[in-house]
């Protein structure tokens, strides 16, 4: 009993040492670009980031989390003898955490989730044997960390593209935007809603049919379509456009600038008298363009892309918090599913009856952990990327973390564990892809393909080497 | 981590508009010779096209650091033989302007009745053409904002046009210049002959250049 109880201390101290990790580390990249841009100062990014990202581990950690727990490796494979599940859980928690400081240390490109998925199946091998491995779930998670990089990248493609064609590209960009903001803060709010929803929420109890979802999901879009209707309208925007319409200058302008087109063909022709009366005519014609031009505020016209930028601020916020929940949803389970696993065979000491679901206390115990991280290091991070990351602009960054959070969602509905990080990559890539970037470094995503390879047979071999040594002293 | 920050590359649009910027600078030199030679002020000549010179290595200087400090691994909104392009042709235009110095320096003293009202109005509007050019790839940081298109682009378009333009009437300028000069051919000694013919068609070739930059601009657009 002595034995069991420090072993469940060591477990959750692990384990909560992981969460902290990836509030540490990870929540960066759904906060970072919008401190960046300005969307958010840090100390509201952080506020919001450490609510949505415990709502989404409390909320939706349990899906993944039960992956990690007994879909990797098969608890009933230890029923004989539950010490060495316990003992193999606790090698997978420190290998990933030693793996992921050494990883940090050098600053490779590494993923959690690639790293602790790496370690469960190194356990595997050495205390069940290859058979003690559901490999077909291996499978689908391998196929998993392909697809979603590559899914993450289409859909901010598609989003990026359809903003182009209907703000950037638009004659008027700020009335563009002040009509297409509130439809897309609707839209990410009914899928918002709509992938919580789906599938029911069992922690809290919550089952809807699929039709109840919909319906509650456009409710809410709707909703947010109105509110957001009524604030952007309340912001104030000095509209070029207008001055344009009432003054009507831009006419005005054109048909100046033809008229000196081709006088100045008649200037180049003329001879002397003649040629002095129009160039004298030239003259005063240019005068009056110049000043009408100033006017009208040509010059100032690219201003337009800032208030474009501006009001898309609001949505950024909006498509960043949904990548918080999302993330809270998809990582906790690295830190949670492992402990989930060890609690249950501490608490059973027998494996027939346990793994039904994960606790909820104990996925509030890793959103809790995540909050930490963010509060004592994770803000350094956040700030960090805040000024590394100005290119993404609030157009380019709503675009990269929607397709992004909704992929992870996605995911994490389905129980996948893949790497968030690897997915804004993906996304930021489909925003470059449809010229939205000025310049992105392609041997990041080499290093990430690289490090992936590395990573998965590494956490594997030190999570047996750490295994070895624990049997070596505890007697099981 | 920080791979999200890592993937975002030093964008070598800004420096291209810095090496614009030094392409101007030797332009601006340029005008000042043709000013001197105008008011027939020929001692300070030489120092200023030692100036020019300087100033035209500069930029191949700042044109060299872009080019080896282009990763192959960097992906632009525009292709890298495009980019790369864009940055020979301005940097020809500093070329250009130095060979022109040059010549403007070794054209004999009394050959100087070549140097017309035409001749004067034909250099003036090879220059303006290159500033509008130079306006354009000012324009380059709007351009990326509005990922090429929209109300940016148009505008950009009609700079373009506007080049374009002043190219067609800078080479009809060209053909006045060179009616005048060969009436004045058999007055020349050889030596200035052949150096005044390739004066005009030195000065002439800057309206070309820029023109294709324009062009180059215009083809990257994403217009309807």
């Amino acid at each position: 009993m002595e034995l069991d109880l420090i072993m469940m201390i060591l477990v959750l101290v692990v384990g909560f040492y992981m969460a902290w990790n990836i509030g540490a580390n990870d929540v960066s990249n759904a906060m970072g670009t919008s401190v960046g841009s300005g969307a958010l100062s840090l100390k509201k990014a952080i506020i919001v980031a450490a609510v949505l990202e415990f709502a989404g581990a409390f909320l939706l950690g349990s899906n993944v989390s039960e992956t990690m727990q007994n879909g990797i490796v098969d608890p009933t494979h230890f029923m004989d003898n539950p010490s060495v599940f316990i003992i193999g859980m606790l090698s997978a928690l420190l290998a990933t955490s030693l793996w992921l400081q050494l990883a940090s240390y050098f600053g490779w490109p590494v993923s959690t989730t690639h790293a602790i998925v790496g370690a469960l199946v190194g356990f595997g091998i050495v205390g069940g044997g290859f058979s003690a491995i559901h490999w077909q779930e291996i499978g689908s998670i391998a196929l998993s960390w392909l697809i979603s990089p590559v899914l993450s990248g289409i859909f901010s493609f598609i989003i990026f593209s359809i903003l182009q064609r209907k703000v950037l590209y638009a004659l008027n960009p700020t009335y563009a935007s002040k009509k297409l903001v509130p439809i897309l803060a609707g839209i990410v709010l009914s899928t918002f809603t709509m992938s919580i929803l789906l599938g029911g929420v069992h922690n809290l109890k919550i089952e809807l049919s699929s039709l109840q979802s919909l319906g509650l999901a456009l409710v809410v879009g709707w909703i947010t379509y109105l509110i957001a209707k009524i604030l952007v309208r309340r912001i104030h925007i000095p509209e070029t456009g207008e001055l344009y319409n009432k003054y009507n200058l831009s006419q005005q302008l054109f048909s100046l600038n033809k008229s000196l087109k081709h006088l100045q063909k008649a200037h180049l022709v003329a001879e002397s008298d003649t040629k002095n009366e129009v160039s004298s005519i030239l003259n005063s014609i240019r005068i009056l363009s110049a000043s009408l031009q100033e006017k009208s505020g040509y010059h100032k016209r690219h201003s337009e892309y800032e208030t474009v930028e501006k009001l898309f601020s609001f949505l950024q916020i909006l498509s960043a918090c949904y990548v918080a929940f999302a993330h809270g949803a998809n990582d906790v389970s690295n830190a949670i599913g492992p402990v989930a696993a060890a609690l249950d065979a501490i608490k059973y000491k027998s494996l027939n009856n346990s793994f039904q679901s994960v606790p909820t206390w104990l996925l509030a115990f890793g959103g809790v952990g995540i909050v930490i991280g963010l509060a004592t290091w994770g803000w350094r991070v956040i700030q960090t990327i805040g000024k590394k990351i100005t290119e993404l602009t609030p157009t380019r960054g709503f675009s990269a973390e929607f397709g992004a959070a909704i992929t992870i969602l996605v995911a994490s509905k389905m129980g996948l564990p893949i790497s968030t990080t690897h997915c804004i990559v993906g996304s930021v890539l489909g925003v470059g892809l449809a010229k939205g970037l000025s310049a992105l470094n392609l041997r990041t995503v080499r290093e990430i393909v690289l490090s992936w390879v590395i990573t998965i047979p590494s956490a594997a071999i030190a999570c047996m080497l750490i295994f070895y040594l624990v049997t070596a002293i505890v007697p099981t | 981590m920080l791979t999200i920050a890592k993937l975002f590359g030093k964008s070598p649009f800004s420096p291209l508009q810095n090496h614009m910027k030094k392409v101007g600078l030797c332009v601006k030199k340029l005008t000042e010779i043709f000013q001197e030679i105008e008011n027939k002020n020929f001692d300070k000549i030489e120092a200023l096209v030692t100036e020019l010179s300087k100033l035209e290595h500069e930029a191949d200087l700042t044109k060299n650091d872009i080019r080896n400090h282009l990763p192959k691994s960097l992906f632009l909104p525009i292709t890298q033989t495009q980019f790369l392009e864009l940055l020979s042709v301005q940097d020809s235009i500093a070329d250009k302007s130095e060979e022109i110095g040059n010549l403007l320096m070794l054209c004999p003293r009394n050959s100087l009745r070549v140097f017309t009202a035409t001749f004067q109005e034909f250099f003036k509007k090879n220059l303006e053409t290159f500033w509008d050019a130079r306006q354009i790839i000012k324009e380059f940081d709007e351009l990326l904002e509005s990922s090429f298109g929209g109300i940016e682009a148009a505008k950009v378009k009609a700079m373009v046009d506007q080049t374009a333009y002043k190219e067609h009437q800078a080479d009809v300028l060209k053909t006045a210049v060179r009616k005048e000069f060969f009436d004045l051919a058999d007055t020349l000694t050889p030596s200035a002959f052949y150096l005044w013919t390739k004066l005009i068609d030195e000065v002439g070739s800057i309206s070309h250049i820029s023109e294709k930059l324009a062009n180059q601009i215009g083809m990257i657009l994403e217009l309807k």
